[in-house]
């Protein structure tokens, strides 16, 4: 039954995520009167903010106290940005504050906070579109006025740092209604004189009285213009829309006409630093071109020019001797060749061949007449043919057949008159 | 308006420390090297004469006509 029960705990948690899931406390803009304030130790600032009738409670955080650009008091009216939550531990619902500023000129912040948003989305203060702002002007334009601290703060201070280059002001006002459109018509005057950065600002002064380098107008005639530009509005801690544009910020004039020129003495003992360089590196380069140039003047050779000349001489006489000797050996080869081929034997006895050939045929002939029927026959043989066919039986013969019977001489023919057997 | 015949004092000092570099290199041989430095040297005249000429500041205003004249503040 006690499960109907919430602890504490649970309610505050869950009270804290219906504020936090609400789109409408978490960026709330809130005015009133700053009451019961504390500073911590910690940098955390805690009060109430109160009207006539009502009071929240409000903390914050060191962070965005740093940021502050007024010391909040007791009483003090105030414009806050911020947002609202529940404090678990105590179950209350605060305000936690990113910003305050004083009210009364409360319509400009909020003008200058819209504009600076807009032009933020729209690109004006995005790094890539800075220009870089060269080391050594010869030319340096000023938009300020003619009279007052800025001008003279800057002359100066170009005067003491860098006197060899030339300063051009386009005179303006930096107060007042009309003190935007000056600007801005200055600024795109400054584009017709060849210079190489222009400086835009005005020494410092009420929040009002440097508004117009809060108007858009301006921001968007710095955004253009073609030179780099510092701008120097007022004190340090004074941000205008102008600084977030410009090419880079300057905290103040005088500060402005630093980053604007070197330092001429810093040039001068650069220089020097350099021409000190430049003598040791000639020097050097000539030491060294000296010691090499000694180095071959006492070198062996070219001291002892002969030794060069003897050495290949006596390399030519190696080689000659090596040609020679080769010439020599390949005659003696030829030579040895030839005597071998005189010697032959065959062709010192050249009968020698005849006599074998005619002894062979000798032999051949003694052979083939061994063989010659006929020769038989000289020694008293015959041959009986019957029928042109030589006879060898006693068989193949019948009485009266003819025979004709060959002799060495001559031939004859018989008749058959009678067969014995043997 | 513009400087054209001059260089800048700024390019200026960049080729000298240029040369410088390349000379420090060792890399360039003594011919150039020796041109390289009378170049330098010439460079080194140059800039040391800018940065010690003495004369006043130039300190100009734009007139109501466009016009340069010389600004003095009060």
């Amino acid at each position: 039954m006690n499960n109907k029960y919430l602890t504490v705990t649970a309610i505050n948690k869950y009270l804290k995520s219906k504020f936090d899931s609400d789109d409408n406390l978490r960026v709330v803009f809130l005015k009133g009167e700053v009451s019961n304030i504390k500073y911590h130790t910690t940098g955390h600032i805690y009060f109430s903010i109160k009207d006539e009738n009502s009071k929240i409670n409000a903390i914050m955080f060191s962070g965005s106290a740093k940021k502050l650009l007024f010391k909040p008091i007791d009483g003090s009216k105030v414009l806050i940005t911020g947002r609202i939550s529940v404090y678990e531990s105590t179950g209350s619902y605060q305000i936690y504050v990113d910003e305050m500023l004083e009210d009364g000129i409360g319509n400009l912040y909020i003008a200058y906070e819209k504009l600076k948003l807009e032009l933020s989305k729209e690109g004006l203060f995005d790094s890539k579109y800075k220009k870089q702002i060269p080391k050594m002007p010869e030319r340096i334009g000023i938009v300020t006025a003619s009279t007052g601290a800025a001008i003279k703060d800057i002359l100066s201070t170009i005067k003491r740092r860098y006197p060899i280059c030339e300063t051009i002001l386009f005179p303006s006002l930096v107060q007042g209604d009309n003190a935007k459109d000056d600007i801005v018509k200055n600024i795109k005057l400054a584009e017709n004189y060849n210079l190489d950065v222009l400086i835009i600002g005005r020494g410092g002064g009420s929040i009002e009285d440097l508004w117009p380098f809060n108007e858009e107008c301006v921001a968007r005639a710095i955004f253009e213009c073609k030179i780099p530009t510092i701008s120097a509005v007022g004190h340090e801690i004074d941000f205008t829309i102008a600084d977030y544009v410009a090419d880079m910020r300057a905290p103040t004039p005088t500060g402005a006409a630093e980053m604007a020129v070197p330092n001429i003495s810093d040039l001068i003992n650069h220089i020097n630093n350099l021409n000190v360089r430049l003598n040791e590196a000639i020097n050097s380069k000539l030491n060294y071109q000296k010691l090499l140039l000694d180095s071959i003047k006492n070198s062996y050779a070219i001291k002892n020019p002969l030794i060069m000349y003897e050495n290949k001489k006596q390399l030519l006489d190696i080689l000659l001797d090596k040609l020679n000797k080769s010439l020599i050996k390949k005659y003696e080869n030829f030579k040895h060749k030839f005597e071998l081929i005189k010697n032959n034997y065959v062709l010192l006895n050249p009968q020698i061949m005849y006599k074998d050939k005619l002894i062979k045929l000798n032999n051949l002939i003694e052979k083939l007449e061994l063989v010659n029927p006929l020769g038989v026959l000289k020694r008293g043989y015959t041959l009986t043919y019957i029928n042109n066919n030589v006879l060898k039986s006693i068989n193949d013969l019948k009485k009266e057949d003819t025979i004709s019977v060959k002799l060495s001489d001559g031939e004859f023919s018989a008749v058959v008159k009678e067969i014995k057997n043997d | 308006m513009t400087n054209e015949k001059e260089v800048k004092f700024e390019d200026k000092l960049k080729q000298l420390e240029t040369i410088v570099n390349e000379l420090e290199s060792g890399e360039i041989d003594l011919d150039l090297s020796i041109e390289k430095y009378t170049e330098a040297m010439k460079l080194v005249k140059q800039c040391d004469e800018k940065l010690k000429s003495v004369e006043e500041q130039v300190n100009k205003i734009v007139t109501e006509n466009g016009s340069l004249e010389d600004f003095k503040v009060e």
